[in-house]
């Protein structure tokens, strides 16, 4: 008996070492490519290449891609700024768009609810890339391309976020009904319980879904580039940053492009790690619902 | 009244070469541009151009130059007062591509690569370069950058350098002969180091069929429709050229690139006067360049490498407005004066198209320029090929760098490749 | 599913009739009317406003004043001109200066907003219409109207979808609606680099386009469209399901009793989802690149002799793409089957050891079942939109490498999303890209149309209420 027993716990522990090492296998390689990027944002610009090398540990390591970016050389704080403001706006207008058609879709049972659902999951069907030159057109009419980028691009991601419904519409579903039920023979509006009522019941959905409205902007280069061409004022970070290791006028901006990844990844990873847990349940509620 | 004098001036141009849109509206071809009127000294007698901002799209390192030189322009002359300009650095691919996708929003005079004056053109966005700035261009500019800026008869824009060609830089410490593929390979693999050459490039892959004596241009007609093809790359010599990427494509040494920024380990590389800068500075004392190198053919022969030579242009974008259709068309004829390309050389190494700043003792001594003059007789003036063509060329260049095409490929599937190539290639010429 | 099938035919027979009595209605409206209601096929509103509802009154009289103010002054330009998408190119004048014409591009976008407009007047009309109806009938009955008050309250209460929907509604309609409909449009002209918008016209052309892509020439699109679309098919199916069982495999990893630091090992995953993927996924396409530092380092240590092609050929390029795309993948799938995985009744497990079940055993008949039925439509939806999934096989591959047998610019590892990309991006062959998105659309909704018929429903809205 005591013999099996210390087999079992010896099988135990050599699984849990087993378990160990795969993690730290695990962690490694998904570390590596992060490790990389702060080894090349650390190579000295003076002293070695600043493109491509061959080499991981730089040689001599230097903030010198740092400060150039801080220095008056290069624009990347307004792009950072920039980048700031359209993600706080986007981040504001899509919480709210989200809430008010979820709310509206889970607690009103109105004429054409279906067809409107299914009319919207139909239209997310179409790739957007399709949409950019008709969307570039629309947004130059309105004057808010290249001098305007940035308000164009807080309206386009605002505007069609509405569709984007379903994960805070489960949310929504799984308040119980009879809460609203209980307020509205109390003569509460349906204004009044979304507001004072569902609103504060929702703090983990509304955070999941500033959160991601709030991360996309950072890494959107392909419609900011579109709709900002020729405005280096107007750029996003992203812009500037893709700009730099794609385009060949920019010789040896390879560290300077690191140094501004980590310079985009620490706050937006730092935000990300503390509000995880709201992230988690976003995802999570989403998956399970569909 | 300055409105007189401008319209008298282009009408007469204009006249000669009038654009109608609708199809069936035959352009005159074949008229020279007239020349009457004045010089570009007694235009600048009329007094009110107006007043406006001249948006400036350059390369990201002459942004500066191009914006210091413009507002001295600009200040030159009371009657521009009301103008003012912005700089933006787009690059010469970029321009082209902001500029189709929205003409109205892009830039009113632009830089671009040679290779996009038949989309420019195609999309309209391009303003004809008439009357005595023609004449000025033609007169002050080597020949081949002049043809360069016409698409048919016409002149559309104004040549900046006379620098977009490629030749071999290397590093002296790994290379012993340059003048020979086999060497410079035979080296880079002694010394595990790489050499590159960007032969899924359009532009880099013509080097070797132009090397063996291939042809391959396209005729135009005045609205950049593609009007013919000559091209003999599907017969023996287009096989020899082709075997040739094929075996330089096998060696281990070979990387496919142009751009020194990206490139590591390298000891040889193919590239033009841009990365001139970059590479000295990359290879210290080891620094060297030279035309490129010859090889010898599957059948024994030895051919010297070509290639396009090619030009950097600066167009001016349609106008609406008289007074500033004059100021872009005097200030684009600024910046790519003898003065400007002299100065532009100094600053960042650009070589002059101006054939007054192509004799500066400077330019003439240059090795990179050197290097770049020593193979530009063997370089087949760079006409205009259709967009499409590009991307062709990367596809071929693809299939030889995956080894779907290798040594063991029989010539027959070569010459089957490519009669493909050269199908389409004709294809694109209605 | 299956009903809706069976009676489609009476679907629309239904909706004939439906339309029959609708213009009976219109008639009997008309018939039985006073002169307010009379004058309001005219005036629209005039009769709610007689009858002192001013809210819906004005609203319906605004509506219609800005709908002619429109068409007038704006829409009847553009319409006039729809059939034929303009016919004055752009020129030049005397002086040598550009004169515009017709800019094909927005009679196109335009002349379908008028459209739309059209018909949304003829719904609001008839709104109208029956609005009124509903009056007549309600004081005949002698039921007292609702008064403007409560007719605005109610925005509020009753109504308060209307409130909440409006404004997202109108902003789908414009920039998502609109967009889609005017490109559907253009896979029916000629839009392309040649006939590019205000310089050049383009027009109407047809089926053209689709012949173009469905034809099997040297040229042709044909060959190169099944090709990019197998593998599109293909990636999505490893992306989504290679994914899914290894990012499971880790979950139940960092669940597993014993394992200590379980936060540790989550964060670290999770950084990849935080750091932005065009820098952490361009760093990774160079670091495999022929020159890039993987290759550097092996053939430093005498690994290999020449460099390993990881993007240059194609199959390998496939391959190495799906194998990225779990180190990108599997926090996401690590985070959402954590949570369910907590969730399944431990007393299941107890009683399968009891039986004597190994781990093995109880990973397939318990764990994987309840899994892919909680999960199942996130596994739906996670296929679809890998199908589309830009942004990995953009920044790694760039679809490369190209190759002599594909047409287009399409590349062994392209999507048909990327490829409509270049298409848009550096071709500015926009027609073309049109009919592929076309595709993209009809390849995604034919799949979620027979996946959904094969998932056991789990779509019950009202399950958690």
């Amino acid at each position: 008996m005591a013999a099996e027993k210390k087999l079992h716990k010896q099988h135990r522990t050599a699984s849990n070492v087993a378990a160990y090492i795969a993690l730290i296998i695990i962690s490694i390689i998904w570390l590596f490519p992060f490790v990389c990027i702060v080894l090349q944002s650390f190579r000295s610009f003076n002293l070695e290449p600043g493109g491509m090398v061959n080499y991981l540990v730089p040689k001599t390591f230097s903030l010198d891609s740092y400060k150039w970016l801080f220095s008056g050389d290069s624009q990347f704080f307004k792009w950072y700024g920039n980048t700031l403001i359209i993600a706080t706006f986007v981040a504001i207008g899509q919480t709210i768009m989200v809430l008010m058609v979820s709310y509206a879709l889970s607690r009103m049972r109105f004429k054409g609810r279906e067809l409107l659902m299914r009319f919207w999951l139909i239209l997310g069907m179409f790739p957007g890339f399709l949409t950019m030159i008709c969307l570039y057109f629309l947004l130059k009419n309105f004057g808010l391309t290249q001098q305007g980028a940035i308000p164009g691009l807080i309206l386009i991601s605002v505007a069609s976020s509405g569709m984007g419904y379903y994960v805070c519409k489960g949310f929504f579903d799984t308040i119980p009904k009879s809460l609203d039920e209980a307020a509205r023979i109390d003569g509460a509006s349906r204004a009044r319980i979304f507001l004072t009522m569902t609103i504060p019941l929702s703090k983990p959905i509304i955070i999941y879904t500033a959160l991601t409205a709030f991360m996309a902007p950072w890494c959107d280069y392909i419609f900011a580039s579109y709709v900002a061409f020729g405005c280096s004022d107007k750029y996003n970070v992203a812009v500037a940053l893709y700009r730099w290791v794609n385009t060949n006028d920019y010789q040896g901006y390879f560290t300077r492009f690191c140094a501004g990844g980590i310079l985009v990844a620490v706050p937006v990873t730092i935000l990300f790690m503390c509000l995880q847990k709201y992230y988690v349940e976003g995802v999570t509620g989403g998956a399970v619902k569909g | 009244m300055k409105k007189k004098v401008l319209s008298a001036l282009l009408v007469a141009a204009m006249t000669a070469t009038m654009f109608a849109g609708c199809g069936d509206k035959k352009t005159d071809e074949g008229t020279t541009p007239a020349t009457q009127g004045g010089s570009a000294e007694t235009q600048s007698e009329i007094t009110d151009y107006g007043s406006g901002d001249i948006k400036i799209w350059v390369a990201d390192n002459v942004v500066d130059f191009t914006k210091e030189k413009a507002e001295e322009f600009l200040a030159s002359n009371d009657a521009f007062s009301g103008y003012t300009v912005t700089v933006e650095a787009v690059g010469e691919g970029d321009a082209a591509g902001n500029m189709i996708t929205d003409v109205e929003g892009g830039a009113d005079i632009y830089g671009f690569a040679q290779d996009q004056i038949s989309r420019l053109v195609a999309a309209g966005a391009l303003q004809p370069i008439v009357g005595d700035y023609a004449t000025w261009v033609t007169e002050n500019n080597d020949a081949d950058s002049v043809n360069a800026t016409k698409v048919g008869d016409q002149m559309w824009a104004f040549p900046m350098t006379s620098d977009n060609g490629y030749f071999l830089y290397y590093d002296k410490s790994v290379v012993t002969d340059p003048s020979s593929l086999e060497q410079i390979v035979a080296d880079c693999e002694a010394a595990g180091k790489n050499f590159y050459f960007e032969i899924n490039s359009g532009w880099y892959q013509p080097a070797f069929f132009f090397g063996t004596g291939c042809e391959f241009t396209y005729e135009t007609d005045t609205d950049a429709n593609f009007t013919a093809c000559n091209m003999d790359y599907a017969s023996d010599k287009g096989v020899v050229a082709l075997k040739e990427i094929i075996e330089l494509a096998s060696s281990k040494c070979f990387q496919n690139g142009s751009s020194w920024d990206k490139a590591t380990d390298c000891a040889a590389i193919v590239d033009g006067t841009w990365d001139s800068a970059a590479i000295k500075s990359g290879l210290g004392d080891n620094f060297a360049c030279a035309k490129l190198p010859s090889f010898t053919g599957s059948d024994g022969q030895t051919y010297q490498l070509g290639g396009f030579s090619g030009f950097k242009l600066l167009g001016i974008k349609p106008q609406t407005e008289e007074g500033k259709a004059a100021v872009c068309y005097q200030l684009a004829q600024y910046l790519t004066s003898s003065e400007v390309q002299t100065a532009r050389y100094e600053a960042v190494g650009w070589g002059p198209s101006n054939t007054e700043a192509q004799a500066a003792d400077a330019v003439q001594s240059d090795v990179a320029l050197t290097a770049l003059r020593e193979q530009i007789p063997n370089d087949v003036p760079q006409g205009n090929y259709p967009g499409d063509y590009w991307t062709l060329a990367t596809s071929l260049g693809d299939t030889i760098i995956s080894h779907d095409l290798n040594t063991k490929t029989s010539d027959e599937d070569l010459m089957k490749t490519l009669q493909d190539f050269q199908d389409t290639c004709i294809g694109y010429a209605k | 599913m299956k009903d809706s099938k069976k009676s489609a035919g009476n679907k629309i027979a239904g909706f004939f009739k439906w339309i029959g009595r609708d213009i009976a209605d219109i008639g009997v409206t008309f018939k039985e009317g006073d002169w307010k209601t009379r004058l309001s096929f005219i005036i629209m509103g005039f009769g709610p406003l007689m009858r002192k509802l001013y809210a819906r009154g004005i609203a319906f009289l605004a509506l219609e004043i800005a709908f002619f103010y429109y068409i007038i002054t704006f829409g009847w330009g553009y319409l006039q001109k729809f059939t034929t998408l303009g016919t004055q190119q752009a020129g030049w004048n005397d002086a040598g200066l550009r004169v515009y014409g017709d800019n094909s591009f927005l009679i196109l976008l335009y002349g379908l907003l008028t459209i739309i407009f059209m018909l949304a007047f003829i719904l609001l009309w008839r709104m109208n219409v029956r609005e009124n109806r509903k009056e007549e009938l309600q004081l005949k009955a002698g039921h007292p109207l609702k008064t403007n008050k409560q007719d605005l309250h109610s925005l509020l209460d009753s109504n308060f979808d209307k409130t909440l929907l409006a404004l997202p509604m109108a902003g789908i309609f414009v920039f998502t609606v609109l967009p889609i409909l005017f490109m559907i449009c253009v896979a029916f002209t000629n839009y392309d680099y040649n006939h590019q918008a205000p310089s050049k016209l383009f027009t109407w052309v047809g089926f053209e386009n689709f012949k173009n892509l469905f034809s099997f020439g040297t040229a042709g699109f044909g060959s190169t469209f099944f090709k990019v679309l197998g593998w599109t098919l293909i990636w999505a199916f490893f992306a989504t399901f290679l994914n899914y069982f290894v990012g499971m495999a880790v979950a139940i990893l960092i669940n597993k009793k014993g394992v200590k630091f379980k936060k540790l090992w989550r964060t670290i995953l999770v950084m990849t989802i935080a750091v932005p993927q065009f820098v952490s996924l361009l760093y990774v396409s160079k670091m495999f690149a022929n020159d890039g530092l993987i290759n550097s380092y092996f053939m430093k240590w005498g690994w290999i002799d020449s460099p390993i092609p990881f993007w240059t050929n194609p199959m390998l390029a496939r391959v190495v793409i799906i194998l990225i795309n779990l180190w990108v993948g599997i926090p996401y799938v690590m985070l959402i089957t954590t949570g369910i995985l907590m969730n399944i009744p431990e007393d299941l497990y107890e009683s399968a050891r009891i039986d004597g079940a190994n781990a093995w055993q109880m990973f397939r008949k318990i764990t994987l079942p309840y899994m892919l039925f909680v999960t199942g439509p996130y596994l739906l939806t996670s296929y679809t939109g890998n199908l589309n999934n830009f942004n990995i096989i953009f920044l790694l591959s760039g679809g490369g490498p190209q190759n002599m047998k594909l047409t287009g610019g399409a590349g062994g590892t392209d999507l048909l999303v990327t490829w409509l990309y270049k298409m848009t991006v550096n071709d500015t062959n926009y027609c073309m890209a049109a009919v592929i998105g076309i595709m993209v659309f009809v390849v995604t909704a034919v799949i979620s149309l027979i996946v959904y018929g094969i998932l056991p429903s789990v779509k019950d809205e009202e399950g958690f209420q």
